[in-house]
C-alpha cells in the first residue's frame, strides 16, 4: 500500500510541477475575488442592511416596489421575512462562501482538464515507457493518476470555500461562525443554515464533477489524446442540458447520463424529477452504472494495450 | 555453463496484418555487451519494447534471469534498466526530480545512490535545473542515470549513442564497458552504425526484416590466423605492390589508389616493416574485419525499409 501511497506522491508531484495547475488555482481565486468585489461596490440588493426596525424599512421597500415596477427590490423575499418574521441578518463571509458554490462548475472544468491531461501528456511526452517499465502493475499507475484528478478536485473545493469565506470575511466581515438566511429555492423563498447549505451544494456538485472528470480520464485513456477528452466532456457538459431538451419526450431519455447527474432536483423545494419515472434511488443506479462502464473501460483499455510510438 | 540473463524464445511480434518481428531466438549472458544491430525499421525498437514489456508478444516468450517477462512482470522487469528510443523524461522538472520520481517506484533506492548514479554519468553540476533546458547529450546520461538507478542485471540502450558528439559516444561506451566488466551487468546495446558497435560490444547481432541474420563474436577476427582485408595507402603505389607481391607472394589489387590486400593478421606488422625498409612512404593502414562487415553489408547495402 506505501507502494501506491509513492504513487499518488508522484503524481502530485508531476502535477504541480506544472505551470498550468498553478494557473488554474490563481484564476479560481481571482474568480472568486472579482466576485467579492462586484457584490461589494456594485451589488446593492444581496448587500442590503436592515437596522433594528427592519419591518418599516422592508414595508416601506414595497412600496416603493410598488410604484416603480423596474425598482430592484425583491417584492417576494420581503414578503417571507415580514410573514415569517424572520429578522434579516447582515451579509457576511458565510453568505459569500455559500453564493459561491456555483463557482463547483468552473472546477468541474479545470478537474476535467487535469483529468484528461493526466495519462495522454505521459503518452505525448513518451514518457509513459519509463513509466511502465516499472515493478509496478498497470493498475496501480492508472489508479494512482484518478486518485490524484479527485485529490485536485477536492483541493480546489476546498480552496473554494475557504478562500470564500477570507474574502467575505475582508470585504463584508464575519456574521457568526454558523448564520442562516433566506434564499430562493424552486419552490419559493426559505430559510436555510448557511453552512449546511454550502456542504450540500458542494457534495452535489460532487457527482458531476466526478462523473465528468472520470469521463475524461477514460477517454483520454481510451484515445491517448488529451484534448480530445477534454473537448469531448467540456461539450457533453454543456451540450448535455440541451439534449435534455430535445429528447426528453422519449421514454428513454430517463437512461441519459445528464439527466441524472444534478441530483438536487430530489430535494425538497427543488420542483421534482426531471423526467417522469425517474426517482433518487434511479439516478443513483444509473450514475452508478455509468461510473462502472467508464472505469472499467480505462482500465480494459490500459493494462493490455501496446504501449507504441505515436 | 552461466545461465543467461536474458532469453528470448521464439518471439514473433504481428501487429494487424504485419508481421514484424518473425521468431527471434537468442541469449545475452552476464558480463557481456550484446549489439542488436539492423537498418532502420528493421524491428530493433519493436523487440527492445517487448522485452520491457511494452508491447505484447505474439508469440513466444522473453524470460529474463530466467523469469517470463508475461507472466511474471514484476519480478522480471525489477532487473532490468532501460530506454526505449528517446530518453524521455519531464521537462517541467529539474533532473533530481526526474529521478526521485523513478526511486519511488522501486523500493530500496537511497539518496545516496542517486547522488552515485549521477556522478556516474557527470551530471552532477545539471542535475538541479529543468530537464527541459538540457542538451541531447545530457538527456541521454540523464536517461543512463534513471536506467542504472536499481543496479539492474540487465541494461538495455535504445540507440544510446544517437545524437551524441563524439566525446560523449566515447564516454558512454565507456560507462557500459565498465559496467560490463566491473559489475556484471548484461548490457544490450541497439544500434544502425556497425562501427560503433564494434567498439564496444562483445557479440553481435544483426536483424533485417524481423529477422536474426548472423551472431558474430566482435572479436574473434583477432585471432592470428585470421585472413584479412587490409587497405594500405602509400607512396608510390607501383612500388609497394611489387614489394608485396614479391615478399609474401599474395595478389594484390589497386584501386581508388590504395592496395587491398588479404593477409593474416600475424603478417600486418611484417608487411608494413617490409614496405617502410624498402622507404616506401606509408600514408594509412586500415584492417577490415570481413566476416561482420561483409554481413551487415549485404544487408545495409540494399538500403532497403520495408
Ligand atoms: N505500432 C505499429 N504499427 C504498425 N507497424 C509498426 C508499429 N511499430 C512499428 N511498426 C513497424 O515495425 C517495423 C520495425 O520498427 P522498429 O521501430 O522496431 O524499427 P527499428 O529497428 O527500431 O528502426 P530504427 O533504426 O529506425 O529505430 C517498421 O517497419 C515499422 O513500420
Ligand atoms: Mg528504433
Amino acid at each position: 500500500m506505501s507502494n501506491f501511497l509513492q504513487l499518488v506522491r508522484n503524481e502530485n508531484m508531476k502535477l504541480y510541477a506544472k505551470k498550468g495547475t498553478w494557473a488554474m488555482v490563481i484564476i479560481l481565486t481571482l474568480l472568486v475575488l472579482a466576485g467579492g468585489f462586484i457584490a461589494k461596490f456594485m451589488d446593492d440588493t444581496t448587500t442590503k442592511e436592515y437596522g433594528d426596525n427592519w419591518r418599516e424599512e422592508m414595508q416601506q421597500e414595497m412600496a416603493e416596489a410598488e410604484q416603480n415596477p423596474d425598482s430592484y427590490i425583491n417584492v417576494d423575499k420581503n414578503t417571507y421575512y415580514l410573514e415569517n418574521d424572520i429578522e434579516p441578518q447582515s451579509y457576511g463571509a458565510m453568505q459569500f462562501a455559500y453564493e459561491n458554490t456555483g463557482m463547483a462548475s468552473i472546477i468541474t472544468l479545470l478537474t476535467i482538464i487535469v483529468a484528461g491531461g493526466i495519462l495522454a501528456t505521459e503518452f505525448n511526452q513518451g514518457t509513459i515507457k519509463l513509466l511502465l517499465i516499472r515493478p509496478v502493475s498497470r493498475l496501480k499507475i492508472l489508479a494512482s493518476k484518478y486518485v490524484t484528478v479527485l485529490l485536485f478536485a477536492l483541493t480546489l473545493l476546498v480552496i473554494l470555500f475557504v478562500w470564500s469565506w477570507i474574502v467575505g470575511a475582508i470585504l463584508f466581515g464575519v456574521n457568526g461562525m454558523n448564520p442562516s438566511a433566506v434564499i430562493y429555492q424552486m419552490a419559493g423563498y426559505a430559510q436555510v443554515n448557511l453552512l449546511s447549505e454550502i456542504g450540500i451544494e458542494l457534495g452535489l456538485s460532487l457527482v458531476n464533477l466526478i462523473m465528468m472528470a472520470t469521463f475524461a480520464f477514460m477517454i483520454s485513456t481510451i484515445f491517448r489524446n488529451s484534448s480530445m477528452a477534454i473537448g469531448f466532456a467540456i461539450f457533453l457538459m454543456f451540450a448535455g442540458n440541451l439534449v435534455i431538451n430535445f429528447v426528453g419526450q422519449y421514454d428513454w431519455a430517463k437512461y441519459i447520463l445528464f439527466v441524472n447527474t444534478d441530483l438536487s432536483q430530489y430535494r425538497e423545494g427543488f420542483g421534482g424529477p426531471l423526467l417522469e419515472g425517474m426517482s433518487l434511488s434511479f439516478s443513483i443506479t444509473v450514475l452508478l452504472v455509468y461510473y462502472i462502464i467508464f472505469i472499467v473501460a480505462s482500465w480494459l483499455s490500459f493494462i493490455k494495450r501496446d504501449v507504441a510510438g505515436q | 555453463m552461466v545461465e543467461p540473463a536474458m532469453q528470448l524464445v521464439n518471439v514473433e511480434k504481428h501487429i494487424g496484418k504485419k508481421h514484424i518481428i518473425k521468431g527471434l531466438n537468442f541469449s545475452i549472458y552476464p558480463g557481456e555487451v550484446f549489439g542488436f544491430l539492423g537498418p532502420n525499421g528493421a524491428g530493433k525498437t519493436t523487440t527492445i519494447r517487448m522485452m520491457v514489456g511494452l508491447m505484447n508478444i505474439t508469440k513466444g516468450d522473453v524470460l529474463i534471469q530466467g523469469k517470463s517477462i508475461q507472466s511474471d512482470f514484476k519480478q522480471a522487469i525489477r532487473e532490468v534498466g532501460a530506454i526505449v528510443e528517446n530518453p524521455e523524461m519531464y521537462p517541467f522538472m529539474s533532473g533530481w526530480k526526474n529521478l526521485i520520481h523513478y526511486s519511488r517506484m522501486i523500493p530500496g533506492i537511497t539518496q545516496d545512490r542517486m547522488k552515485e548514479v549521477i556522478q556516474l554519468v557527470g551530471l552532477e553540476k545539471a542535475v538541479h535545473e529543468k530537464v527541459g533546458r538540457y542538451s541531447l547529450g545530457m538527456r541521454q546520461r540523464l536517461g543512463i542515470a534513471q536506467a542504472l538507478l536499481h543496479k539492474p542485471s540487465i541494461l538495455i540502450l535504445d540507440e544510446p549513442t544517437n545524437g551524441l558528439d563524439p566525446a560523449g559516444i566515447k564516454e558512454i561506451r565507456h560507462y557500459i564497458r565498465r559496467l560490463a566488466e566491473e559489475d556484471n551487468v548484461a548490457v544490450i546495446v541497439s544500434s544502425h552504425l556497425l562501427a560503433e558497435m564494434e567498439l564496444m560490444c562483445d557479440r553481435i547481432g544483426i536483424i533485417k526484416n524481423g529477422e536474426l541474420i548472423a551472431v558474430n563474436e566482435v572479436h574473434e577476427d583477432d585471432a592470428m590466423d585470421k585472413t584479412q582485408e587490409v587497405h594500405i595507402l602509400a607512396e608510390p603505389l607501383d612500388k609497394a605492390k611489387e614489394v608485396i607481391t614479391a615478399s609474401f607472394g599474395t595478389d594484390v589489387q589497386l584501386k581508388d589508389n590504395q592496395l587491398i590486400v588479404s593477409l593474416d593478421r600475424a603478417t600486418i606488422p611484417k608487411v608494413i616493416k617490409e614496405l617502410a625498409l624498402q622507404e616506401i612512404a606509408i600514408f594509412g593502414v586500415q584492417a577490415h574485419k570481413t566476416n561482420l562487415e561483409d554481413k551487415f553489408m549485404a544487408v545495409i547495402g540494399e538500403n532497403a525499409i520495408e
